[in-house]
């Protein structure tokens, strides 16, 4: 392998002014914890990296990581774009990414309970009722229900972007049924095989023992009286578009995978049907949406649920992880009261910042945000995976003055924040053959147990494959990254 | 004075395609309250399967049936005996002052406590232009108001079966004009929410002497919540407060929270429901 000069992987970088870039800093120099990623890499050329690529590329194929994107006409599967050139975040960094997810997962755990329970935080006037009121997943049935443990949100994905200034912003906590941790240990797999040499010259924490840490934490919220707890994943099916995930989490926790139709319910029991009868079943990690979990309680169509397993739960003889009810605090509205519910529940300043957020419900704030259109982006409070977003300097006339009458019809529905500038990092685009910077986020991934928390030392680099694009999902035609925890 | 009813639930579901795997839940056992005592009950259904008593998401004692076997049909009977109190629906102070009981229904720790019955669910919603269709009369009481919607809303409707089903649009109730008894019920929530005043659907049985409507079915009839006196049943079917002919099952936002019969069957086809409800007084002491 020859090393020419104008053919070594950075030679056609471009460092765009106003950017920040994770590998360089202003000055164009490389930042201390890559400086021994790119002495190594240095020697390679961008073919070397090409090839290293596409092995890592087929084996995704051969693993069959693959995703599906909601509303394409083929609805084929798609592998997820991973890209080789690792993220590395240093370990005072992660510290405080670490206890800043941890302190939002914590708040918002009390902030469930309150809502389910004395309703403080509204009586107090921090949070307004509206916000309850309005919200599909407020559900009365958790009412003066007290969950294992008094663990609502078990797991959460919380989404961390850094800003052009320097810090990091949390821009969506994700406690509903948050995916992405099987790309993570996919990501580090294929990795690890692509690039032994080099990951060997760091200290990098594992992420391949989430799986181990969920199932611990998950079974010490296990029914009373169960010893041993019988413990599954339950999914909507194949043809859900984290179904892989579903499966994978099932394999690495030793667990079965269940749908709908392999557990029924007797006398407030729920069991599993198996080949040598019925197993009890103690704690379910469900990956499907409350309001289809149960059609005896919530949506009385669904044939994804179980029905009766709303019952059982509120016997306490099964546990659901995350509990019935969560996804009121998963909510772009409630993300915008987050600095003063941690306040209000821990007594403390939030560790990570949030972004400004304008909500159309206060009619101030709406027309600002119509006056302003051009410099926010504008969310939708309730859908997920990136689907209503408008960003505004992207939008042309047409389709400000459409996004403008949505959001006057619908003021509850909508809250806007200034465009972040996510920082960007040095990409591999295929088509170009070369390394351009594309802007990135972080999902992490926090566990909540018996008086112990587990923040996985990693979680998922989301890269927007498209230049300048801001919209970092998967499912808008989003990559990833490998992520690096370093030890101290 | 204590009055004795029996009730009979009976129904029968058949599935025209057949089924190998359902499961049913029940929701027609009479509440246990200050009024009602449940004295006998007894449930059966003629699949040989177990019937289990559990509780919904509300707190109310439900039955579940399920089966394995294949079928083309269930039939299910609840049978009851209960005694009921008299109730006098007059039988409580009102509330001072019509002012300070404004104040409280329209506080924020009111509103969040009663939240359950003061959000609007898609048959308690009134479309814009419906809005105005009741006023309150704030030189009244809460109570006298309740009574007077109560008025209203059994003269607005005409009852009539067979033109409204569980689908039917509380918007198409108001403009149509006519409707059972719960649609009379969702109409009474929607107006008494509307106000500010905390209401919710109930659903029981109508003992029928005295040529009520709401005979041979389950029947629906409305709570509202009078500050410092409590939840008040009015039955706008009948233009009646509750009283000792109403026994009540449960109640909920609206009809699906309540309603008395759920299932899932893994089946395709059409299937069909019938249901026959009795009550009968047994005996006065």
């Amino acid at each position: 392998m020859g090393t020419t000069e104008d053919k070594s992987i950075f030679s056609s970088y471009i460092k765009k002014d106003g950017l920040f870039d994770e590998v360089f800093d202003k000055n164009g120099d490389v930042k201390s914890v890559y400086q021994k990623l790119l002495d190594l890499y240095g020697t390679r050329t961008i073919d070397d990296y090409v090839n290293l690529n596409n092995k890592a590329k087929s084996s995704f194929f051969n693993q069959g990581i693959t995703f599906q994107v909601y509303g394409d006409k083929q609805s084929q599967e798609k592998i997820f774009p991973f890209d080789l050139f690792p993220r590395i975040i240093s370990t005072d960094e992660w510290e405080i990414i670490e206890k800043g997810a941890i302190q939002r997962n914590i708040a918002l755990n009390h902030f469930l309970w309150d809502v389910y329970h004395d309703k403080k935080i509204v009586k107090d006037k921090v949070v307004p009722i509206e916000l309850l009121s309005s919200s599909p997943n407020y559900l009365h049935q958790m009412m003066g229900v007290d969950p294992p443990n008094q663990i609502y949100n078990h797991i959460s994905g919380t989404d961390i972007i850094k800003h052009s200034d320097g810090n990091y912003y949390v821009l969506e906590d994700n406690i509903r049924c948050p995916s992405g941790v099987s790309y993570v240990i996919c990501n580090r797999t294929a990795l690890k095989r692509a690039l032994f040499g080099v990951f060997n010259h760091y200290k990098t924490h594992s992420v391949t023992n989430y799986a181990e840490n969920l199932l611990h934490l998950l079974e010490t919220a296990k029914p009373h009286g169960v010893d041993a707890p019988v413990t599954v994943v339950i999914t909507p099916g194949m043809f859900n578009s984290a179904y892989y995930e579903h499966s994978y989490l099932a394999k690495a926790m030793g667990v079965e995978l269940v749908e709908g139709r392999d557990l029924f319910v007797e006398n407030d029991f729920v069991y599993m049907k198996t080949t040598q009868g019925p197993v009890r079943v103690d704690v379910v990690y469900r990956r499907i949406d409350d309001l289809f979990l149960d059609p005896m309680e919530f949506s009385p169509d669904s044939a994804l649920g179980v029905p009766g397993i709303f019952a059982a739960y509120r016997k306490g003889n099964v546990t659901l992880a995350n509990a019935p009810g969560t996804g009121v605090a998963d909510d772009k509205a409630i993300y915008t009261y987050m600095p003063d519910i941690i306040k209000y529940y821990l007594d403390e300043e939030p560790i990570l910042k949030n972004v400004h957020t304008y909500h159309c419900s206060r009619p101030k704030e709406l027309q600002y945000v119509l006056d302003n259109i051009k410099d926010l982006v504008i969310k939708p409070v309730d859908e997920a995976g990136g689907y209503g977003i408008s960003i505004g300097n992207r939008l042309t006339k047409d389709e400000i003055e459409r996004v403008k009458s949505e959001v006057k019809a619908n003021p509850r529905k909508y809250v806007a924040q200034p465009i972040m500038s996510l920082s960007v990092h040095p990409t591999y685009i295929d088509q170009k053959e070369s390394f351009e910077q594309r802007h990135v986020d972080l999902r992490t991934f926090t566990v909540l147990g018996k008086d112990e928390q587990f923040v996985l030392k990693g979680g998922l680099t989301r890269v927007a494959l498209k230049e300048g694009n801001l919209i970092v999902n998967s499912s808008q035609g989003g990559g990833s990254k490998d992520t690096w925890v370093l030890k101290q | 004075m204590l009055y004795e009813y029996e009730i009979d639930y009976d129904t029968r579901n058949s599935y025209e395609m057949g089924l190998n795997e359902a499961f049913w839940q029940f929701l027609v056992i009479p509440e246990e309250n200050d009024t009602q005592e449940l004295t006998y009950w007894h449930f059966e259904n003629d699949l040989d399967e177990k019937n289990s008593v559990s509780e919904n998401g509300l707190g109310f004692k439900t039955v579940q049936v399920r089966s394995k076997k294949e079928l083309d049909h269930i039939k299910f009977n609840a049978h009851f005996k209960l005694i009921k109190k008299e109730i006098n629906p007059f039988d409580f102070d009102l509330p001072l002052d019509i002012n300070e009981e404004r104040k409280l229904v329209d506080s924020l720790d009111f509103r969040v406590d009663y939240e359950p019955y003061l959000r609007k669910t898609k048959f308690t919603q009134l479309l814009e232009e419906h809005k105005s269709i009741y006023a309150f009369d704030p030189k009244k009481s809460i109570f006298e108001n309740l009574t007077e919607l109560n008025h209203w809303a059994y003269g607005h409707l005409y009852f009539k079966t067979g033109v409204t089903d569980v689908n039917t649009s509380l918007d198409e109730i108001i403009e149509n004009r006519h409707g059972v008894c719960q649609d009379f019920t969702h109409l009474f929530c929607a107006i008494a929410k509307h106000h500010g005043v905390p209401a919710r659907y109930v659903s029981g049985y109508l003992h029928q002497g005295h040529g009520f409507f709401g005979d041979s079915q389950m029947h629906a009839w409305a709570e509202a919540f009078v500050p410092n006196v409590g939840w008040i049943g009015f039955d706008p079917t009948n233009n009646v407060l509750a009283n000792h002919n109403h026994i009540k099952v449960c109640h909920g936002k609206d009809y699906i929270d309540c309603a008395p019969l759920k299932g899932v069957v893994y089946t395709l086809g059409k299937n069909e429901t019938e249901y026959t409800v009795q009550v009968k007084a047994s005996q006065q002491q």
